[in-house]
């Protein structure tokens, strides 16, 4: 490279460089960044590079490497050029095949990257069609994409150096004064965190110390929040913009020296800017007399250990003199007293990036991006628990939402999003019900959070609070400098009150403590560190203080993370306290009784639950939740109940002697009445049960269908119940026959356990809804279930997308004189409140399934109905259930013709027979109960079920029962209800089992189920049990999540015994 | 001159001073345990936060510190700076209990109690010792190494200095060990720190985590004499 000494030649060799890119052949673009590295990008510049150069391809295809573009989910990839096509996470057999398309110009749609949509996926041509890109204003990182970082004359192919040139242009026009009053008038803040002006705090740089023998600029790339990358791949990807920025920064503040402070752990940054500044030396861009301009300034730079605290500005300077990185005491601003005490001014990588683009299109241009006070775009680092990671560039000022949904694509699985961690350690907390919350300094920092350099983790409902809290106090308790006591002492006392709270040991008066220390170090600490270091416990603790709660006086981690509260996951994810992990692990070693009575004990209902339970447990597992598929619990305990006589069981009874035994009534024989009733009689209480219909088993015969659940097992599991203690009287509805207070007055029942459910389904509420053959769905189950009557016809259609949706119309789907069976729902399959085994079964019966659809009238004809006009929707803003919304889209109404219709949008408890007791209730719906004692607002009246808890699961129902039984015993026996909380920990040691295969790798067993055309026609059980190889297998992929607690002991013990028996010899 | 208002009143100072110098020249006592005149100001304790307003916010700085600046107002005693002192002495007394000038701040600040787990450590890194050395020895014998909770004050590797003159300088003013050491016969006190050396620190092994940079320890060739 010649160096160049007039302005002249440098825009002689731009006009090269120009004429030069007019060839028009494609060029494959790879991205590698760090990120792509990581990802595998080197072996796929290898292959291109060898495939090019062997077939000679060189001629027709070009090809460039570049630093991150920001989609760091699908690396690696290959961008195609000039159509864009992305080519997502390739493999290297992948890369001949799109060489040879595009040169033919060809575009290969099965390895284009696919929007995942609400009818599937799409492939994205470009990628400007890719919601993650399209949703983005790229003024900085679209440079990424266009310039190989190591080719000065990419960069200034790309306009790159013309905002300099400018300047050098026409120094007399834009000098000093111009190029401050411009930043100024840009309103460009520091992308550091801060926010102050850059503007301002040139003007200060300049004016501070006139006829200083030396000024400082210095870029800050000190990166050091976890989870924030954007500085370096800045840096990376396009080094030539920073040292712009920094030739001009230093131009307007009167430096001659330049300083860019990168730690060492960015080795790539390091080496891509140590090429740049070469490059910019070597062509006169840098060093003494630029451009012959007689303007000189040098950039040097300074690799900083990676100490947290050398980002803070006063650490810096120390960390480049060579001292202790230890911030001091300001004022003294470092615009005043920096390195070596001259005047030194600091500013972000991005601060700087933003530079040439404002000298080059102007400031009035720029400010008009983003908001007043506001301006300009700003790069996040957007990760954690959501679909597209990678760095998101928006104007600042747009919500939160629109960058963790639109771009973001929302969360990874069903969990909904909870919050949003800004600012990194420094930062807060923000709750998604403020995802409205606009991006800009002055918001966040109203909120209790940071905007920081912009790192944006994302946290869904498996992310504990509390945990995420202590995260960031271990974090700074280490990265603290330790000079000022309250920020080493005050970090540190805050993570052990933290610890001691995720262990289960925390107390209220540690809460107060915590917030009080939190204010003080916020107050009296002297650096930015310190003075943020307590946000995360602040905004936790402001927003999220009911999970300290839960941790502190139930002893629960609600996320299902905190180790010493939650013991073995799927243990204490079971509403029964079931140890999951007790049965597998016998089924491992063949012990198929004992792992009965596991069940057994904590579920007076293995059969059902085996078919029906919504399996808390398999949603918690770690063999799942750590990226693998989780044990098919369920499918176990199924393979149990079929391989055991229940009759092994015998459970514990006690006889209260000394006194009658009191009765106890309890309304409704569901699983929640049956429950109670039963662990009532075996405290040895008489129970009688008064139900409304024909039958026991309230929501299990009358809601769930045979197919699922057949009537045998069922029957059978209600029989082992009802015992010498217990009385069954149907077709008694409470409110008819007989009152609550007849029970006390009356009757001599001494308390009374209530659980109806909730039977009373919802109407749509739309006109000629009471029209023949529209049923709803506890109706038509009803009919079916308990009176054997058939009333589905013809076409049916099901409205609803819940799970009673989905078994009226398997049921519809087996009655005799249908035709066909469609469901309507209002939002999309994912947003589908029913379950996704059950969705898919529905899908495999090929019963239609219609989406984003609302009913708005239904047709008659002749007075029966004839058919339903339904509207379509599209998904609209993130509704308070964290779902979308679903929008009319006007004009869209179509009719569906119908014979019958099923409304299936939900059930109600039934609380009408109880209304004129004075119990209260909850939303004018529920029975309001004391959530810990099950008691109302009536002395000896309990409450559980559906009934409290609105349509809830079996499992749920069944705790309720069992915790009833023990109130109402406490209850009668004159004892207090509640009791000290303690976690459940896995107690019993059970040996492990050699597995030779390696952990993980195995997937999880298929529960087989009958062939999809034998079973429409009939109401046999569609789920198959496992077999004896089947289960064994299945039991030998648990992870044995217990062993954590019990191998420990039971090491202990062996030793002391071996001891023992040691000294006898 | 620059003239501000600490505590209601008008005080003029020279440039330079800070806060803390020129509210004790008022009278008005603000404690401190990293500070003695002679010694840079280095502002690691925190106890001696000031309340100081800027526009219409206000904001706690160690008062030993900040300079004087014109026209500011001060006050030594606000509501927030006494809470902040109490927990930075609940703090202390947390990791230093044995300290006496530690109990005598906690007793004059009417703290009673403290709510974190305790400890038992000889050092709140307040650095006197480490300019001490530096500052009035010209020595920089020892320093500080580590950071956060690592953080801690030695000689560099932990090898026995070669420029320590051992004049025990750093245990004169030392903060938190100056009971620590009772020498086996007090009243043959011979340096500051060492006046008390209990128990007699024969064997120096047993001391490696007490504030004693000397080796040889002086309270030991004494007793050997």
């Amino acid at each position: 490279m010649k160096r160049l000494s007039t302005v002249e030649e440098y825009n002689d060799l731009r006009r090269i460089i120009l004429d030069e890119a007019k060839e028009e052949k494609p060029c494959i673009v790879i991205s590698a960044g760090t990120c792509g590295q990581a990802s595998g990008a080197n072996d796929i510049i290898r292959i291109a590079k060898r495939y090019i150069l062997e077939n000679g391809l060189h001629e027709k295809i070009s090809l460039r490497i570049t630093g991150c573009h920001g989609l760091c989910e699908v690396e690696p990839f290959i961008m195609v050029e000039p159509a864009k096509n992305l080519y997502p996470k390739i493999k290297m057999k992948d890369v001949p095949k799109i060489i040879e398309a595009v040169i033919k110009n060809k575009v290969i749609e099965d390895l284009l990257y696919k929007e995942v949509g609400h009818n599937g996926e799409k492939p994205c041509l470009s990628i400007l069609d890719i919601p993650y890109f399209k949703n983005q204003t790229r003024t900085i990182l679209s440079k990424n994409e266009s310039v190989d970082p190591i080719r000065i004359y990419d960069y200034i192919r790309h306009d790159g150096y013309s905002g300099l040139v400018k300047i050098l242009n026409n120094p007399t026009k834009y000098g000093f004064e111009w190029i401050i009053k411009e930043v100024k008038k840009s309103g460009l803040r520091g992308r550091g965190g801060a926010g102050f002006p850059t503007g301002n705090k040139w003007e200060i740089a300049r004016a501070s110390g006139n006829g200083a023998a030396q000024k400082f600029i210095v870029c800050n790339a000190d990166e050091g929040d976890p989870g924030a990358y954007m500085d370096r791949s800045l840096l990376e990807g396009n080094p030539h913009s920073i040292i712009e920025g920094l030739i001009i920064g230093g131009i307007a503040i009167g430096a001659t020296k330049g300083v860019i402070y990168v730690r060492c752990e960015y080795p790539l940054a390091i080496k891509h800017t140590v090429i740049a500044l070469r490059q910019a030396r070597e062509l006169g861009l840098l060093g003494d007399n630029i451009l012959g301009t007689g303007i000189s300034f040098d950039i040097e730079i300074v690799r900083g250990a990676g100490a947290f605290v050398c980002g803070e500005e006063t650490a810096l300077i120390k960390s480049i003199e060579g001292r202790m990185g230890e911030p001091r005491q300001r004022p003294p601003f470092p615009t005043k007293k920096g390195i070596w005490g001259y005047p030194t001014c600091i500013n972000n990588v991005e601060t700087l990036a933003n530079i040439p683009v404002i000298i080059s299109i102007g400031a009035k241009e720029f400010a008009e991006v983003g908001v007043s006070g506001n301006t300009g775009t700003k790069i996040f680092s957007l990760v954690g628990k959501i679909r597209n990671t990678g760095l998101v560039e928006v104007p600042m000022g747009i919500p939160i939402k629109e960058i963790t949904y639109d771009i973001g694509g929302g969360s990874i699985g069903k969990a909904k999003i909870k919050a949003v961690q800004t600012g990194g350690p420094s930062g807060g907390c923000i709750p998604a019900s403020m995802f409205d919350l606009p991006i800009d300094y002055d918001s966040l920092s109203k909120a209790g959070s940071i905007m920081g350099s912009g790192g944006m983790i994302v946290m869904d409902e498996n992310t504990c609070m509390v945990d995420i809290a202590k995260y960031y106090m271990n974090f700074l308790k280490d990265e603290s400098c330790g000079k000022c006591y309250t920020c080493r002492k005050g970090t540190q006392r805050m993570y052990e009150i933290l610890e001691d709270i995720t262990n289960g040991k925390g107390t209220f008066e540690q809460l107060d403590l915590l917030e009080e220390l939190a204010e003080v170090v916020k107050d009296t600490t002297m650096c930015g560190l310190g003075q943020t270091a307590p946000n995360p416990v602040l905004s936790t603790l402001k927003y999220f203080r009911d999970e300290f709660i839960e941790h502190i006086k139930y002893k629960r981690c609600p996320a299902g993370v905190c180790k010493e509260l939650i013991g073995a996951p799927c243990q204490s994810a079971c509403p029964l306290g079931t140890e999951a992990w007790a049965y597998i692990a016998h089924i491992k070693h063949g012990d198929y009784e004992a792992a009965y009575g596991v069940i057994r004990k904590a579920n007076p209902f293995p059969s059902v639950c085996a078919r029906v339970c919504t399996h808390p447990c398999e949603d918690r597992c770690r063999a799942g939740t750590g990226g693998g598929q989780s044990i098919a619990i369920r499918a176990l305990k199924r393979f149990v109940t079929d391989h055991v006589d229940p009759a092994i069981y015998k459970p514990l009874k006690v006889v209260k002697t000394g006194r009658d035994a009191p009765k106890v009534a309890v309304i409704g024989a569901g699983p929640a009445g049956l429950s109670a009733a039963h662990y009532l009689s075996l405290r040895g209480y008489k129970v009688t049960i008064f139900e409304s219909e024909n039958k026991p088993g309230g929501m299990l015969i009358s809601g769930i269908p045979p197919y699922r659940l057949p009537r045998d097992v069922l029957e059978k599991e209600i029989e082992s119940i009802i015992d010498e203690n217990v009385t069954l009287k149907c077709n008694t509805p409470l409110g008819k026959d007989f009152n609550i207070d007849d029970l006390f007055n009356k009757k001599g029942f001494k308390a009374v356990f209530l659980a109806m459910g909730a039977h009373i389904s919802q109407k749509l509420n739309i006109e000629n809804e009471d029209t023949e053959h529209v049923y709803t769905s506890m109706e038509f189950l009803k009919s079916f279930h308990l009176n054997d009557k058939n009333l589905a016809r013809g076409r049916v259609g099901v409205i609803g997308g819940g799970n009673s949706a989905i078994d009226s119309a398997r049921v519809a789907l087996r009655q005799k004189d249908v035709e066909s069976v469609t469901i309507f729902y209002r939002r999309t399959r994912q947003e589908m409140p029913a379950f996704e085994e059950e969705i898919d079964a529905t899908i495999d019966e090929k019963i239609k399934i219609e989406l984003l659809v609302s009913p708005v009238k239904i047709h008659t004809k002749n007075g029966s109905l004839s058919g339903v006009e339904f509207i379509k929707n599209r998904l609209g803003e993130v509704d308070a259930s964290g779902r979308r919304r679903p929008v009319p889209i006007p004009k869209s109404e179509y009719i569906a013709a119908l014979d019958t219709l099923i409304v299936a949008i939900g059930e109600q408890p039934s609380i009408s027979d109880v209304s004129t007791f004075g119990l209260e209730f909850a939303d004018g719906r529920k029975i309001k109960i004391e959530k810990e004692t099950l008691e109302t607002n009536k002395p000896g009246i309990f409450a559980g079920g559906d009934v409290v808890t609105g349509p809830n699961t079996v499992v749920d129902a069944i705790a309720h029962g069992k915790k009833a039984a023990v109130m109402i015993d406490r209850y009668l026996s004159d004892i207090d209800l509640y009791q000290p909380i303690s976690p459940q920990l896995p107690q019993e040691y059970i040996e492990p089992v050699e597995v030779e295969e390696e952990l993980g790798k195995e997937t999880r067993v298929a529960q087989p189920t009958v062939p999809v055309d034998s079973r429409i026609q009939n109401f046999k059980e569609v789920e198959m049990c496992f077999s004896v190889e089947e289960a064994t297998k299945e039991a030998g992929r648990c992870l044995r999540c217990d062993l954590e607690f019990t191998q420990l002991k039971q090491d202990k013990k062996d030793e002391k015994e071996s001891l023992a028996a040691g000294g006898k010899e | 001159m620059i003239s501000l208002k600490i505590n209601g009143l008008n005080v003029s100072v020279e440039e330079g001073t800070t806060l803390l110098e020129a509210a004790r020249f008022l009278g008005f006592p603000v404690p401190t345990l990293c500070h003695t005149d002679g010694l840079t100001p280095y502002g690691a304790c925190r106890l001696c936060v000031v309340e100081i307003r800027q526009g219409s916010k206000s904001r706690l700085v160690t008062s030993c510190t900040y300079p004087a600046e014109e026209g500011l107002i001060v006050r030594t005693a606000s509501e927030r700076v006494v809470k902040a002192r109490k927990i930075i002495i609940e703090l202390l007394l947390a990791s230093c209990p044995q300290s006496k000038t530690i109990q005598d701040l906690a007793s004059a600040h009417n703290v009673r109690r403290q709510r974190f787990r305790q400890e038992y450590e000889d050092c709140i890194l307040c650095g006197l010792c480490v300019r001490y050395c530096e500052e009035q020895m010209m020595a920089k014998a020892i320093g500080f190494r580590g950071r956060g909770e690592n953080r801690s004050i030695g000689t560099p590797f932990d090898v026995p200095s070669d420029v320590c003159r051992l004049c025990g300088g750093c245990m004169y003013v030392c903060p938190a060990c100056q009971l620590r050491c009772t020498y086996t016969e007090p009243e043959k006190a011979v340096c500051g720190g060492c006046a008390n050396l209990s128990p007699p620190c024969i064997e120096k092994e047993k001391f490696d985590d007490m504030m004693c940079y000397m080796d040889p320890c002086v309270a030991c060739e004494i007793k050997k004499d």
